[in-house]
């Protein structure tokens, strides 16, 4: 009997009962369709939170710190963020760092363009933090300026911008705050600040001469969230302007002379530190690796995502378990249609038998049945799994937005799940019916026709 | 002429709760090509049990059983099934048509499990529908037909493997006197006309006497007489 036939034949038989089949695929895809929604779930929460993890900036970036900087380097990118609270030019002055006591390089323009030209590097810019004192409305506070690339734009913290809007262009003489910031100038309204004017004040060295520089920038942004110091290049500071203005001030500031005067030999200016942007996050322990050979010191939080990866599968491992409990009943109720049809066709095995049909013939005949039920019924469960999942999303989405957060998918479907399902519903049909097909291909003919 | 079938001792034993039931108890006998046997018997005798040792649906316990010279007791199930195949086409008394097909599907049905291509198979279903006088009956089921008409059908399914032995077990057990008139002279014709050796199982004496050209009779799983039909 060729395959050809066989399939033919096995349609045929389950079109002849068709309440039957439809009820058992029904079955079927019910079972599909708790477990593919359950792996689509864990799927699309996987890619919701690790999708935002990777564009805030955290998992991709590798921060490099200059060798002079390295022992109180983090302290010193640490007491950026208390800005306004702290008098004084406490903060990120480069040049009050201890004398270079390790052989590792600095971060100066030359290495930045050594490290961008490293392959699956997107972008490097330098971490500058100045001093200034910040004028508003005849009151003033010493805060830190923070250069803010323009290739940050829309991630990370800039993702949303509550009130106004992103710089325009890196050399725009403009700043934006964090929301704290702004709240402490204009408690009561702050959205009211977009468009004014601050003052920022900060000494600068012309001709070996310290004098007080100013520069006057119209607020244009105010964005919310606060977040961390090692938070990559999406982070927010309480007061920030383009990298751009942030390298003039830097390049004219006095602590920048200062340190000139200390070491002549200095070609260029030297940073406190660098974040180097990895074109994806998968990439970004090779980065760092290269970084570190090439005589740095480098950091980033990619184990944090490694281990947040582990999570989510055994998530997903935890959810598949949980959908195949219905997969389960479905793999019984196939079993049960076919130890059903078996009996009422046990005549018809017989005749079949006698008529020439062998053990095998007739075992394919069932074993095909049973997987047309589950290629079927996979199919239907994908759809069923999918409209599901659409339903609850819109529901999650509506009642996500009512709690101030952003909308998404929190239900994946990519190719590899849908062909997976399918497969492993055939297979599992396959399974459920191996028994009764061996049982039908055992029937003693003579008996089978007996039979009525 | 050539031998169809010999049995030498052949035994079949079943076994009913604790006690044995000596079903066949050590039968002889020889079939030539293009003979029509006629195995008399009461019920309870063994002419069917021997009859599905024939056919291969059922294995022997003791003895050897050649048709064609193959030895059907030392067969593996595969090879038995393609003994049914190809060697022999079998007959009902309940004609045990598939209800679901149309008589022109039960008869290529046969054909599909000997592997014969759909276009080939269609068209020698149709023919054998024809010669056996079924032409216009074709996608009917079973049970849009009379008995004789169902009958006809499993005759042609038996013949669409074109196989040299068939076997009928009590052809006409369920058809009237002149239905049973039909179907044994479209099994005379097949036997003298296409050269078909049959052997043909029934209870009645006066239809193995009048169409068969040997009897042998059976009682208690032993043959216990062969004649020769009269006019053969």
């Amino acid at each position: 009997m060729t395959f050809r036939d066989t399939v033919t034949l096995s349609l045929r038989n389950l079109s002849q009962a068709k309440l039957r089949t439809s009820l058992t695929t029904l079955g079927v895809s019910i079972g599909i369709a708790s477990l593919a929604g359950m792996v689509s779930l864990g799927v699309g929460l996987e890619d919701q939170l690790v999708g935002r993890f990777t564009k805030s900036g955290m998992f991709d970036s590798v921060t490099v710190m200059s060798g002079a900087d390295r022992p109180g380097g983090l302290a010193a990118v640490g007491r950026g963020r208390g800005g306004l609270g702290r008098r004084g030019f406490g903060g990120g002055r480069p040049s009050t760092a201890p004398p270079p006591d390790t052989p590792l390089k600095d971060v100066t323009d030359e290495t930045i363009k050594e490290l961008a030209a490293l392959p699956n590097v997107r972008d490097v810019y330098p971490t500058l933090r100045v001093p200034v004192e910040v004028k508003y409305g005849g009151e003033s506070e010493f805060a830190v300026a923070a250069g803010v690339p323009m290739g940050v734009k829309g991630e990370g913290a800039f993702q949303s911008i509550p009130y106004g809007r992103f710089f325009a262009s890196d050399d725009e003489r403009a700043c934006m705050l964090s929301l704290d910031f702004a709240k402490r100038i204009k408690d009561a309204d702050p959205k009211i600040l977009i468009g004014q004017a601050l003052t920022l004040s900060y000494a600068s060295s012309s001709g070996g001469m310290v004098q007080q520089s100013e520069m006057t920038c119209p607020i244009v942004g105010i964005v919310e969230r606060e977040t961390g110091p090692f938070s990559g290049a999406g982070g927010v500071s309480p007061l920030m302007i383009p990298m751009g203005k942030a390298k003039d001030i830097f390049a004219h500031s006095a602590a920048t002379a200062q340190a000139l005067l200390r070491d002549p030999t200095m070609t260029s200016r030297r940073y406190q530190s660098a974040v180097v942007r990895v074109k994806s996050a998968q990439s970004t322990q090779d980065v760092e690796d290269q970084i570190k050979k090439m005589g740095f010191s480098a950091f980033s939080l990619n184990d944090a995502l490694q281990g947040a990866k582990r999570g989510f599968i055994i998530l997903d491992i935890v959810l598949s378990l949980i959908g195949s409990i219905a997969l389960a009943v479905s793999a019984l109720g196939i079993m049960n249609t076919m130890v059903m049809s078996i009996l009422e066709r046990t005549r018809e095995i017989g005749i079949m038998k006698a008529i020439g049909g062998s053990d095998g013939d007739i075992r394919r005949i069932f074993l095909i049945e049973a997987s047309a039920i589950g290629f079927f019924g996979g199919i239907a469960g994908v759809a069923l799994g999918w409209l599901v999942g659409r339903i609850i999303n819109i529901g999650a989405n509506i009642y996500i937005q009512q709690q101030g957060g952003t909308p998404g998918n929190l239900f994946s479907l990519p190719f590899w799940l849908i062909g997976g399902a399918i497969g492993f519903s055939i297979a599992i049909s396959l399974l459920a019916g191996s028994y009764p097909a061996a049982r039908a291909a055992k029937l003693d003919p003579i008996q089978a026709l007996r039979h009525d | 002429m050539a031998t169809v079938l010999e049995t030498r001792d052949l035994t079949k034993h079943y076994r009913m709760g604790a006690s044995i039931v000596r079903a066949l108890d050590g039968v002889s006998l020889t079939v030539e090509q293009g003979e029509f046997v006629g195995l008399l018997g009461t019920s309870g005798s063994g002419k069917s049990t021997l009859l599905n040792l024939i056919a291969g649906l059922d294995r022997p316990s003791e003895g050897s059983l050649r048709i064609f010279g193959q030895d059907l007791a030392q067969m593996s199930s595969t090879e038995l099934s393609l003994h049914r195949q190809k060697n022999v086409g079998i007959i009902f008394q309940s004609f045990n048509l598939v209800s679901t097909m149309s008589a022109a599907e039960n008869v290529a049905l046969a054909m599909m499990f000997a592997g014969v291509p759909r276009g080939e198979r269609d068209g020698q279903a149709s023919r054998l529908l024809e010669t056996i006088g079924l032409g216009g009956r074709q996608t009917h089921r079973p049970r849009e037909l009379s008995g004789g008409e169902q009958q006809r059908v499993a005759i042609a399914r038996a013949l669409s493997n074109d196989p040299h032995l068939l076997l009928a077990d009590e052809p006409t057990g369920n058809l009237d006197s002149r239905t049973t008139a039909e179907i044994m002279a479209l099994l005379k014709q097949l036997n003298e006309r296409d050269g078909k050796t049959i052997i043909m199982v029934t209870h009645d004496p006066g239809l193995a006497e009048k169409y068969a050209d040997r009897t042998i009779t059976m009682l208690d799983g032993k043959v216990i007489g062969e004649t020769a039909a009269v006019g053969s």
